[in-house]
């Protein structure tokens, strides 16, 4: 698959969550997009520095300008099952707008053409660094890292395309 | 008549027990008396760690010689980390009577997970217990297949993970060894258990 670009339209897949009565949750990613202004941001994995230290305490910040210019929606994507992202995403106890989803055996990252072979470090099939900008399911912006750093994927980075 | 009768029953509760235990998990390839290290050759594991330890250790993989030639192993699997019986049950098992494992002259007590190094690393802070047992990932799931232990949890959203089990290992060779009818259960394979058995 080819990585999402802009122009293309959000591909439509499933992930995981639990709820806020902590059931386990299958979402479809259309449901929570379709005519909505959303920001998708991915990580290779939970509970790695620079996504626990930097690329998702970056959105909780701006979670509030983010919604202040519209956006309905910020979600953080990985390869992890919804365990490992529930207990992830209770290490951020200050964050109320960013919401976690598994996306478990990588099929939607597949879908979005960004997944990344991380098996010599331990990790397997992960997905790139990336966000994403989504105005109604077609990609407005499309922040994809080609390595491990922290360049173009942030929230600042999103904001600057709103 | 009455033979007839009785063998005849016999053999259908025993055709269901089998039928039943297929169904809910296929035969380890492991089981006393078998070598864990040429059951599982070439293969090994992530030991938890964070993603600093990772790099300036290069990502190094501990291979399964290393871990149990020429020691007093007791390993223990679960299905997943941070899920329940797994967080609340299993492994808690292990940390509050590590003093006995010690006393009856264990080297490692062990907790293999299919998950990464730092998810196992990250869990086993939260669980207090990184200081007191050691934590492994099998992040590819290659230890759980060699030995026959792996189990699709798919419907419960994990994936290809593994059987709850335990072991009781010296230099390799496979002493006691218990796995549960169902991963969700926690009957044969915790601390209490084991210990009868070394």
């Amino acid at each position: 698959m080819a990585p999402i670009a802009v122009g293309d339209v959000l591909p439509d897949g499933t992930l995981s969550c639990f709820d806020a009565e902590d059931k386990l949750q299958q979402v479809s990613v259309h449901s929570l997009a379709a005519g909505k202004k959303v920001v998708i941001f991915g990580v290779p994995g939970a509970f790695t520095p620079t996504c626990s230290l930097k690329h998702v305490p970056g959105f909780i910040e701006k979670a509030g300008e983010l919604k202040s210019n519209g956006v309905d929606e910020i979600i953080c994507i990985s390869v992890n099952d919804p365990f490992v992202m529930k207990a992830w995403a209770k290490t951020y106890p200050e964050n109320k707008d960013v919401k976690f989803l598994a996306d478990g055996s990588a099929t939607y990252t597949h879908a979005l053409g960004l997944e990344l072979d991380l098996g010599e470090k331990g990790l397997g099939t992960r997905s790139r660094r990336f966000a994403l900008l989504v105005e109604d399911l077609k990609v407005k912006a499309a922040n994809v890292e080609s390595g491990g750093e922290f360049t173009v994927s942030g929230a600042d980075d999103i904001l600057k395309a709103l | 008549m009455a033979t007839n009768i009785l063998r005849r029953a016999a053999s259908s509760v025993m055709r269901e027990t089998l039928l039943t235990g297929m169904l809910r998990r296929s035969y380890a390839s492991v089981a006393v008396g078998s070598d864990i290290v040429s059951a599982a050759p070439g293969v090994s594991l992530q030991k938890a760690r964070s993603w600093d330890e990772g790099v300036s250790s290069k990502f190094s993989t501990t291979s399964v010689k290393d871990i149990f030639k020429g020691k007093k192993v007791v390993i223990f699997g679960l299905p997943g980390a941070y899920t329940g019986v797994c967080s609340q049950q299993h492994v808690p098992s292990y940390t509050k009577n590590i003093e006995k494992f010690k006393a009856k002259g264990i080297d490692s007590v062990i907790c293999v997970a299919v998950n990464d190094p730092f998810v196992m690393n990250a869990w086993a802070e939260k669980l207090q217990a990184k200081d007191v047992i050691e934590f492994y990932g099998d992040f590819d799931g290659s230890f759980h297949k060699s030995l026959e232990l792996g189990k699709d949890l798919s419907a419960a959203l994990l994936g290809p993970r593994s059987e709850r089990w335990s072991a009781y290992v010296v230099d390799g060779k496979v002493k006691a060894f218990n796995v549960e009818g169902a991963p969700s259960d926690f009957k044969v394979s915790g601390a209490e258990v084991i210990l009868e058995q070394i």
